[in-house]
């Protein structure tokens, strides 16, 4: 009867683990973040490790998206809950700093085996704020300008030659302002990059100083001015829409946005994209795993396969034609070169790694923006 | 005497659910962010309103009179509709107006926004069928997504249900008024408004009160349409949240909305209150 008893018992804690544990991911991000996990991410997630269910929850798109992930772990830390209600959130770039300066993230990138596939800086510094070890990147995004050529046969290859061009041809480039998506507020601060008076790699890399935003002044009534030029779209999409009717020429989009809508045959396949110099920013979007996550082991065996060099190829690359989180001569091997190429027809790797920027750190990101809204809306 | 007082208590317990639900999910959260939109970095201040005037004054300027616009345009409609509903002549003209004025009641604001952005853009649905029918020409085609998209937007969606209170009250008017003044042989429009129109104002200012608060509410409409300047209060608080976690500013803003919603809400009472005397 006790050794029954004692089989059971050690049968049962045994077992346990395996019992029937539910993931849950939080993700930023538009809906095609969701069906990714859902669709693709779960099912392959869910047969290595039988028993266990992952569920996906969206926070919404844009920076709100991952503003609500935050305040989740705020409200949770202050309450000092013993257990969060998330095992892996995916969120944007500019809010990994505030978690880590937080504690609530587990240093995890170390401990699992792709961890050193990625080498690229914007996985160690994420806008000025060191979070090495906390964060895997999913994948990185970029900026660029789409164009029509039926239009426009040849693109302004810089700033300076794109306000040329707008003041010739007033009303045939298109950008959504800084309220309606990210595209918008990649160009501008492409803008500031290109013509504020101080130095572009301080706004980068730091450090912050107050008196830098007086170094902007000529280049917001600049773009004030070429602004009354300029049609205002109402969001991401707006812009690839305005394109694809032909009421713009150009405009600043999605690198990953532009191909896909090409797939799906809602932009011309003629439709091409440059990346202006001095550069434009993009943006990677991380994996993190709180301090506090009730499954912490799986959420570490969910992020080790979602940055697998496999899944990096056919998740990120092939279906959604991002760029890899971890380093591309990892995912280059799993990927024939075809689909490898149309990643980089319009822009090269080469143009990728001269005019591919981050975006400013924090501090400096919020004051350009509100120097917009003070010189350009106002 | 003996009775009144367990009654009384088991009265106060009867309305507690209602006032607890008032209390936690409506008073609760006003106070604080009325307390949050002075809340400043260091201390209490007017920072945050600061900040909303010298950042956002001409979008203030611009939800007030767009929804004011849209709000006379209501009225103006309402009346139209109300009006044809009572004195049309012709049956099945009122019988199909009456059938199809209440449609948009049933559509969401978020729709709305979506329906009209296809439908008013320079190479839309409206353009197209123009250019179609040679009353103007491509180049003449212009974007209509500006302030006059937001407020057709807000037109066609509040009209119905001004439209609904108003022919209500008017079909429950005393028809021996409008009957003796067409004996007089005064004509449809002078009836209109001489007559009708004075006995149904309470209802028509209550609708009007309802939508213009109901309008300085929407955000979907704004971003949808023009979420860039000038463009409605709505879309700068979700812009002071989701780019900077700024709440104060965000509260401040809320307040300025309150405080003009609030306006209008005084003069209906003003009004409704002199009535009464």
């Amino acid at each position: 009867m006790k050794t029954i008893l004692q089989a059971s018992l050690v049968l049962g804690l045994s077992a346990a683990p395996a019992a029937a544990a539910e993931l849950t991911v939080m993700t930023a991000g538009d809906q095609n973040m969701v069906d990714y996990i859902n669709e693709y991410l779960a099912p392959l997630f869910e047969e290595q490790n039988p028993g266990n269910t992952v569920r996906a929850v969206g926070t919404g798109p844009g920076d709100s998206g991952s503003q609500k992930i935050v305040e989740r772990f705020d409200a949770q830390s202050q309450a000092k809950t013993e257990t969060w209600d998330t095992d892996v959130a995916v969120v944007h770039e500019k809010f990994v700093g505030p978690m880590v300066e937080g504690g609530y993230l587990d240093a995890y990138r170390d401990r699992i085996p792709t961890g050193k596939l990625v080498t690229r800086a914007n996985a160690d510094m994420a806008l000025g704020a060191n979070v090495k070890g906390y964060v895997m990147p999913m994948f990185n995004s970029q900026t660029a300008l789409a164009y029509n050529p039926a239009l426009l046969p040849n693109p302004p290859k810089s700033y300076e030659e794109l306000a040329e061009w707008v003041k010739e041809n007033p009303k045939q480039f298109g950008y959504n302002g800084i309220k309606g998506g990210a595209s918008g507020v990649s160009f501008v601060m492409g803008w500031i990059y290109a013509f504020g008076e101080g130095d572009a790699n301080k706004l980068m890399n730091g450090p912050f100083e107050e008196g830098e935003a007086e170094k902007w002044t000529s280049a917001f009534d600049k773009l004030a001015e070429f602004t009354t030029n300029a049609m205002l779209t109402p969001g991401n999409a707006g812009t690839l829409d305005l394109l694809s009717r032909g009421e713009i020429a150009i405009g600043p989009v999605w690198v990953d946005m532009f191909y896909s809508w090409q797939a799906n045959g809602q932009l011309p396949p003629e439709f091409k994209l440059v990346l202006p110099a001095p550069g434009m920013p993009g943006q990677p979007m991380h994996y993190v795993i709180p301090e506090r996550a009730p499954n912490k082991e799986l959420a570490e065996k969910f992020v080790e396969l979602a940055t697998s060099p496999k899944v990096q190829a056919e998740g990120i690359v092939e279906r959604f034609n991002w760029y890899p989180g971890i380093d591309a001569q990892h995912v280059q091997a799993e990927l024939d070169e075809e689909t490898w190429n149309k990643l980089f027809t319009d822009v090269t790797p080469e143009e990728l790694a001269n005019y591919g920027k981050p975006f400013p750190i924090a501090p400096y990101n919020n004051a350009i923006l509100e120097a917009y809204e003070r010189h350009v809306t106002n | 005497m003996s009775n009144t007082a367990p009654n009384r208590i088991l009265g106060l317990l009867l309305v507690l659910p209602a006032l607890a639900v008032i209390v936690l999910l409506f008073v609760v959260p006003l106070a604080s962010s009325v307390i949050g939109a002075f809340e400043t970095g260091d201390g209490f201040g007017l920072d945050n309103f600061a900040k909303a005037f010298e950042l956002y004054t001409s979008d203030i300027i611009f939800t007030v009179v767009i929804v004011s616009i849209s709000t006379v345009l209501i009225g103006l409609l309402s009346v139209a509709i109300g009006g044809y509903l009572v004195l049309g002549e012709n049956p099945r003209a009122v019988a199909i107006l009456r059938w199809l004025y209440r449609w948009p009641l049933f559509i969401p604001f978020i729709v709305v926004g979506q329906i009209l952005r296809t439908f008013l853009a320079k190479n839309g649905l409206m353009n197209n069928i123009l250019i179609e029918a040679g009353l103007i020409t491509p180049l003449q085609a212009v974007s209509f997504l500006d302030w006059r998209g937001i407020v057709i937007a807000f037109v066609w969606k509040q009209t119905p249900f001004v439209a609904l209170l108003v022919s209500g009250a008017m079909s429950a008017l005393d028809r021996s008024t409008i009957e003796a003044a067409r004996n007089l042989g005064s004509s449809r429009l002078r009836i209109l408004f001489e007559i009708i129109v004075p006995q149904v104002a309470t209802t028509m200012m209550v609708g009007l009160v309802l939508s213009f608060v109901t309008m300085m509410s929407v955000l979907s409409v704004p971003l949808m349409i023009n979420a860039q300047s000038p463009t409605m209060i709505t879309a700068d608080i979700a812009f002071r949240i989701n780019a900077y976690g700024d709440y104060g500013v965000a509260n401040a803003l809320g307040l300025i909305s309150l405080v003009a919603s609030g306006c209008v809400g005084w003069f209906y009472l003003r009004q409704t209150m002199k009535e009464r005397a």
